[in-house]
């Protein structure tokens, strides 16, 4: 076993320029801003660029913009009804921005942002800041009707109601840990099973085996990039759920 | 992955929130007892919710597992 490995090494931030320090933390701009500059890039480039044209009969590029916008579209107006058609671009900016953060990290020896519990979890600020700012702007206290779920007999709403708060709170804690916790469980594991072919072709004869780790690091690439998707479809969903009880809160 | 996430997410703002509340009261160990047991409520109340064992579908969500 001379080769040794480390499976967080890949999520280490590495400061690419140093912007100066606040007491002894030191600012830079790493890596991982540097993904974030190009997913907004790449999602400039595929929405604005690719509909300039405008065609009614859409090119590839086109035909996947508008089908994106469709689909978000869709689930938005599923989740919120008509008035909710105000948060779609804010949806849909956090929708694109997760998926291509998620393929980005896709690409071997990248860096997945999504991996890193803050970047998330400043993400899932945004939206129920949006929540509680939109709906305290609009209801007033009659916002506080989320933590009042209809159809409950009176006394119990003296435990319902604080269930209900500390629901509310863990909301973002939730939205945030799933994301996080799916892509840096995903890296992990691919980079652990990709490493056993490794072990294995230097063990001598147990070479043979080597062949079954690859077989499951193959269907475990194609596992994430399942769950790259499906994770930023689910983050736009409970956003878009969320945001429902902005627009009509106690239901 | 995404019921336990929705559990555990309980059990961190229960926990959060009593750590703010003895802070702020100087109620040392109580508010963290309190407030966790509670956070355990939700968290529980939470999976049931998301899984569609209770009535209420406002957080149905079409995918339930991974």
């Amino acid at each position: 076993m001379a080769v040794s490995i480390d499976p967080i090494h890949q999520f280490e931030l590495q400061p690419l320029v140093t912007l100066g320090h606040i007491g002894k933390q030191q600012l830079a701009f790493t890596q991982s801003a540097l993904y974030m500059f190009a997913a907004v890039g790449i999602i400039a480039l595929l929405t604005i660029v690719a509909t300039a044209g405008r065609s009614v009969v859409p090119g590839r590029l086109q035909s996947l913009a508008e089908t994106l916008y469709e689909f978000i579209a869709d689930t938005v107006h599923q989740a919120t009804g008509a008035d909710g058609k105000r948060f779609l671009p804010l949806v849909f900016s956090l929708f694109m921005f997760v998926l291509i953060l998620n393929l980005l990290g896709m690409i071997p020896y990248a860096f997945a942002v999504t991996s890193h519990l803050i970047v998330t979890f400043g993400l899932a600020l945004v939206v129920i800041l949006t929540v509680v700012i939109y709906g305290v702007a609009k209801h007033g206290t009659h916002f506080l009707g989320v933590f009042v779920p209809s159809g409950v007999p009176k006394p119990l709403l003296l435990i319902m109601v604080p269930i209900e708060i500390v629901s509310f709170l863990s909301r973002p804690i939730s939205l945030s840990v799933r994301l996080f916790a799916n892509i840096l469980a995903g890296h992990i594991a691919l980079k652990i099973f990709a490493f056993f072919v490794v072990q294995l072709l230097v063990a001598g004869a147990w070479g043979v085996l080597s062949p079954l780790p690859l077989a499951l690091t193959i269907a475990l690439t194609a596992l994430e990039f399942l769950v790259a998707a499906l994770q930023a479809y689910v983050f736009a969903t409970l956003t878009a759920v969320y945001l429902a009880d902005a627009l009509h809160p106690g239901h | 992955m995404r019921l336990s996430t929705e559990f555990i997410a309980g059990v961190i703002a229960g926990g959060i929130l009593g750590y703010i509340v003895d802070h702020l009261f100087g109620s040392k160990p109580w508010g963290m007892i309190v407030m966790v047991m509670l956070g355990f409520v939700t968290g529980i109340y939470n999976v049931m919710r998301v899984s569609g064992f209770s009535g209420r579908k406002t957080e149905k969500d079409p995918r339930q597992e991974s």
